[in-house]
């Protein structure tokens, strides 16, 4: 025991600037909030408010949640861009429950989760069992789903729905609503997950290498297909509390511009599109991160579109950035 | 004898990361004031243990990464390289350890790579193929430059390598463990080349861990150790237990140990089993505390077996009965927990998880059994993971140090850390110590006797004669996809004996 204990303590030597450069590239999006933080409160006008503050983190929760289910996909080594449809069809379905079919409420929830997790093994079967990458399986069951949704809403949305219902999503506390809470709670569970558990480890060792993975005794098909079941869950979630936020169900919720979006988020998070890499914090403040800038956009009065291209932008930045820092530091 | 053409002097060589650049922070010295020379036509061997600084030191000279310090001369001439580009248009040609060639062009594409025949629009063809086969016979060689190179073996993609080489009029040769992967015709195949190559007034550095190979085609050897200089001696001093002396900087002892006694019992009885469709039976047995050695030549079938047992490969027909029970097509996990583990040959790419810790590798496939509630325990993972680092001798900065920054001994040693931590009965050993220095091999030999001696089954594939034969009970060996001798008896442990079921 004694020898251990001198193994560690002569190897664990701390220094401020190894914390540093430790923190900047395990943590660079915190790093690059801060900044991007600083520089619209000092350049643009009405940033630095609680408000817009506050309106930031409420407009950041609901993507966030989806974007610690792609982190995961992500980690596996790949993705799944049929994230938006998922999403508008689980907004028209919990529409169709919850008003059309006038199920309960929990029954509703329960149901569209389950469609969340369906639409996951779809994916996750198809990429691990027969062998389709899950850019093109994903990019497929995206239309199906997309298609899929405007049948069964008949291509109308579903407005004005029961009250008692929304107020899971919009009841406030100090100034938040309960759909940050629920955001902050996803948040503790997918770090203990991700980070803390032992599944958070098998699914780094699948995405950074399969075939040690497997043969060291690792279900990676169990993973890889769990793995798109998380992410779509997560969606379900998302779609629920998008919908309730807005009111009406939409199966054109979503889509493609919002799977880029909560990429985005991952990505800047430092999430790697080749696999093993992915943090909780990394993700939620990837997703900050182009939140403020979407909110610094509307402010400075800058047309949607300018957005999107900046949204481009940032994320060749973000991954030039990756590549960079694996390098240099 | 003939004139120097390449000095190096004083290189020198701090620690770096995947790109070369040096770590910020540490004055740690991979080469410490090398000194190296290359006279014209000569085969100049390098060796080493693991670690020593052999690659790096070839590194520099192909112009992959930049010294730190020190000097090289070509030809009496200051030259520095800046890419291995330039590397080669002095002259200097690099086959690897692990062959860079694109597996999805043909052999004369390959060759040509980069500089493909003809005008700036189109490439000359007729001319790439006809060039590429003259040299390709000119070498001895029977094979079409149309063949692509993915469906080349691994000797014959090495071949395809040297004449890329040459191709570039090279006038050096640096070979990086070239017969590695090879058989032992194909070897003799290489030697040859080596040969005409000398007579052509062409020097090979030739790196390899196999004596019996140095003495035949070396002229100087020169020893590294940790990465620092160690002497160089004429092939006609040649001495094993000097040469050994100089690697490690001790007398060796006996390096096989056995002081095992295999048990009654049987852990794992293979009977009928087919690991191809047309290929002949195979039975095949493994005692308790007994270890089992399997030889023969690379594609004789012997991973392919290991890989049915561990189910990771399908296999036709026949049983498989390990600790009592018949096991089919069973996930590694489960046959993990019953403890049946298979440590692969391939460590980099099936054994560790290069990009994470040491201390996450090591526990890596105890996760089940350390940590039932899923919860992993930090304290618990350190602890487990630093008494395995101490007691195989891993050497490492910290726990938390990756795996791909390991020198191969000790990256073997994490392989083997993390199947002995699943507490198995029966190890199969593929190929456990290629590619590892001395030093390592001796340890890696202990373990396995103390392991046996624990009453664990044993099967170990080889191609290192020496080491089937200090090292097992019983040896088996393979050709073809199935046993060809079972030999029982300790006075039939003989190399010539072994070589001649292995070749038929």
């Amino acid at each position: 025991m004694g020898t251990t204990d001198n193994y560690a303590l002569k190897t664990e030597s701390f220094s401020i600037g190894s914390f540093l450069r430790q923190f900047v590239k395990t943590k660079g999006s915190v790093v690059i909030f801060i900044i991007l933080w600083i520089l619209a409160s000092l350049f643009v006008q009405n940033f630095f408010s609680l408000n817009n503050m506050l309106l930031i983190i409420k407009q950041a929760a609901i993507p966030m949640i989806a974007c610690l289910g792609i982190t995961v996909v992500l980690m596996t080594g790949g993705i799944d861009l049929s994230l938006g449809y998922t999403l508008g069809l689980c907004s028209i379905s919990v529409g169709i429950f919850v008003k059309s079919m006038g199920l309960p409420i929990w029954i509703s929830i329960f149901l569209t989760l389950c469609i969340g997790l369906l639409v996951g093994l779809f994916n996750g079967i198809l990429v691990q069992y027969v062998k389709v990458p899950a850019f093109i399986t994903t990019l497929g069951s995206g239309y199906i789903i997309f298609g899929l949704a405007q049948i069964i809403s008949s291509g109308s949305d579903i407005n004005r729905l029961p009250a008692a219902f929304r107020a899971i999503g919009v009841t406030e506390f100090a100034g938040l609503n309960t759909t940050v809470f629920i955001a902050f709670g996803i948040c503790l569970i997918m770090y203990y997950l991700l980070h803390l558990s032992t599944f958070g480890r098998a699914l780094s060792a699948f995405g950074y290498n399969n075939k040690t993975a497997r043969m060291s005794g690792i279900r990676t098909e169990r993973i890889n297909v769990l793995a798109y079941m998380i992410s779509s869950f997560l969606v379900a979630i998302a779609a629920i509390l998008l919908t309730i936020r807005v009111n009406c169900a939409q199966p054109t919720m979503g889509g493609g511009i919002y799977t880029f979006e909560v990429i985005t988020g991952a990505i800047i998070g430092g999430a790697s599109l080749f696999g093993g890499v992915g943090t909780v914090i990394g993700s939620v403040f990837g997703i900050l991160i182009v939140k403020v800038i979407e909110n610094c956009i509307n402010l400075m009065n800058v047309s949607y579109y300018t957005y999107q291209a900046f949204q481009g932008i940032v994320i060749l930045l973000a991954i030039i950035f990756e590549n960079v820092k694996n390098r240099k530091l | 004898m003939s004139k120097t053409i390449l000095e190096m002097r004083n290189i020198t060589k701090f620690i770096f990361d995947s790109f070369g650049h040096a770590v910020r922070g540490s004055n740690v010295r991979i080469l410490d004031s090398v000194d190296f020379d290359v006279k014209e036509a000569e085969v100049h061997v390098l060796i080493g243990e693991n670690g020593a600084g052999k690659s790096t030191l070839m590194k520099v000279l192909g112009g992959i990464i930049p010294q730190d310090g020190g000097i090289m001369k070509l030809d009496g001439a200051e030259v520095c390289f800046s890419g291995p580009r330039e590397s080669l248009h002095h002259g200097i040609g690099f086959i690897h350890q692990e062959l860079n060639l694109c597996l999805n062009l043909d052999v004369a594409e390959n060759i040509y790579l980069g500089r493909e025949l003809g005008g700036k629009l189109f490439t000359n063809k007729t001319e790439m193929y006809s060039r590429a086969s003259t040299m390709l016979a000119r070498l001895g060689f029977d094979i079409d430059p149309h063949t692509l190179v993915s469906e080349l073996s691994t000797a014959q993609q090495q071949i395809v390598e040297i004449v890329k080489v040459l191709s570039y009029d090279c006038r050096i040769i640096i070979m990086d463990e070239p017969t590695a992967s090879l058989t032992s015709n194909e070897i003799d195949k290489l030697f040859q080349i080596i040969k005409d190559l000398q007579k052509q007034g062409i020097s090979i550095i030739y790196i390899s861990h196999r004596f019996e190979e140095l003495k035949e085609i070396g002229d100087r050897i020169t020893v590294l150790r940790d990465g620092k200089y160690v002497g160089t001696v004429p092939i006609e001093e040649f001495e094993y237990d000097k040469i050994i002396n100089m690697m490690v900087g001790r007398k060796l002892g006996a390096m096989f140990q056995s002081q095992h006694t295999p048990l009654e019992e049987t852990i794992l009885e293979i009977s009928g089993m087919k690991i191809a469709t047309h290929t002949d039976p195979i039975d095949l047995s493994v005692k308790k505390g007994e270890v089992v050695g399997l030889s023969g030549l690379v594609g004789a079938g012997r991973t392919e077996l290991a890989k049915s047992i561990f189910g990771s490969r399908t296999y036709y027909g026949g049983k498989i009965i390990y600790d009592g029970k018949e096991i089919g097509h069973q996930h590694p996990a489960e046959l993990i927990s019953k403890g049946l583990v298979y440590l692969s040959e391939d460590r980099k790419l099936e054994g560790l998880v290069l990009e994470m810790s040491i201390a996450s590798n090591i526990t890596l496939a105890s996760l089940p059994r350390m940590y039932p509630t899923t919860k992993i325990q930090r304290q618990r993972e350190r602890k487990v993971a630093s008494e395995s680092v101490n007691s195989l001798n891993i050497v490492s900065n910290s726990l938390n140090q990756l795996c791909n920054t390991l020198s191969g001994g000790n990256q073997q040693k994490v392989v083997l850390a993390k199947w002995l931590l699943t507490k198995p009965k029966l190890l199969i050993l593929d190929e456990p110590t290629r590619g590892i220095d001395v030093n390592a091999k001796g340890e890696i030999y202990k373990i396995i006797d103390r392991l046996a001696s624990e009453g664990v089954g044993i099967l170990m594939i080889s191609s290192e004669l020496p080491e089937i034969i200090g090292m097992s009970d019983r040896i088996y060996v393979m050709r073809n996809g199935t046993i060809s001798a079972h030999l029982t008896d300790r006075k039939d442990f003989i190399q010539e004996k072994i070589l001649s079921y292995t070749l038929g």
